[in-house]
């Protein structure tokens, strides 16, 4: 259970590996990444496989990661299940993250360009 | 009631418990990490009803929103309080959940604003917080909220025809 990361290529994968990304763990979620980007880890890909629920709160958590990294990082996310997929396309948040099936098709992506 | 943003508003009575209908009512502790007692309870009476895998997954989603608005708004975050969740299903016809608490009342639903669309090449508009009510405006069919000397009630209601 939790948060943990390693490095694929150069980019940072994020696995959260709970089934409820929601108010209870958005606080430590954000300080997961948080810290993460303050040891200069700034190109991160979230691995959502394992999160069959999220809320608004969980989202705000990924927003504020983003915001975070600012204009010389990227934070991307990898395999939502069908609900979590839902909540960014309710939201439109759909529109500021760059969302893969999978984290292999993330850094497939990544290695393209 | 002090304000309403029924879309579909309901006919008839105030509650949908007619002779056919079947209530639950639940109890949780005021702190956040209780909030999927009431989850998985709602979900179980969903699957009753015949309901997708979708529209069960945003009926959960607006439940959580709404305990979750109680717990932090009119608690202030505190546990040791009580938020009443009560599911009233009339087969065939709608769901109406309505989540209760004794704290401190919000502002009047007409001043929740629609889901604000992000612009990707503008951070500011990035919101980290404040889509919780959005969110569920939009997936119910009707939502209400009410503050008497007994408490706040969030009413959302689902058509089930």
């Amino acid at each position: 259970m939790g948060f943990s990361n390693r490095q694929e290529a150069d980019k940072t994968v994020v696995e959260v590996d709970e089934s409820r990304l929601d108010a209870s763990l958005a606080t430590p979620f954000r300080d997961y990444i948080f810290d993460l980007i303050g040891q200069g880890q700034k190109d991160l890909i979230v691995d959502l496989s394992k999160v069959d629920f999220m809320d608004s709160s969980g989202l705000g958590a990924i927003v504020a990661a983003l915001k975070q990294v600012g204009g010389d990082g990227a934070i991307q996310l990898a395999g939502p299940q069908k609900s979590v997929h839902d909540l960014f396309d309710l939201t439109c948040m759909d529109k500021i993250f760059k969302i893969h099936g999978s984290v292999d098709d993330a850094l497939s992506d990544s290695s393209k360009h | 009631m002090k304000e309403s943003t029924d879309k579909q508003p309901r006919k008839g009575g105030s509650t949908p418990t007619g002779a056919k209908g079947q209530c639950l009512s639940l109890s949780i502790n005021s702190q956040i990490e209780d909030t999927v007692l009431v989850a998985m309870a709602i979900r179980g009476v969903c699957a009753m009803t015949g309901l997708s895998a979708e529209d069960i997954n945003r009926i959960e989603l607006c439940v959580v929103e709404v305990v979750n608005n109680a717990i932090e708004h009119a608690y202030g975050g505190c546990s040791g309080s009580l938020v009443n969740v009560d599911v009233f299903v009339e087969p065939g016809k709608a769901l109406e959940i309505v989540v209760k608490d004794q704290g401190k009342a919000m502002p009047a639903l007409g001043e929740v604003q629609g889901v604000q669309v992000p612009d990707p090449t503008d951070p500011d508009t990035w919101a980290v917080s404040g889509r919780g009510l959005p969110i569920v405006d939009q997936l119910m069919d009707a939502i209400r909220y009410e503050t008497s000397d007994d408490g706040n009630a969030f009413h959302m209601i689902r058509q089930l025809s």
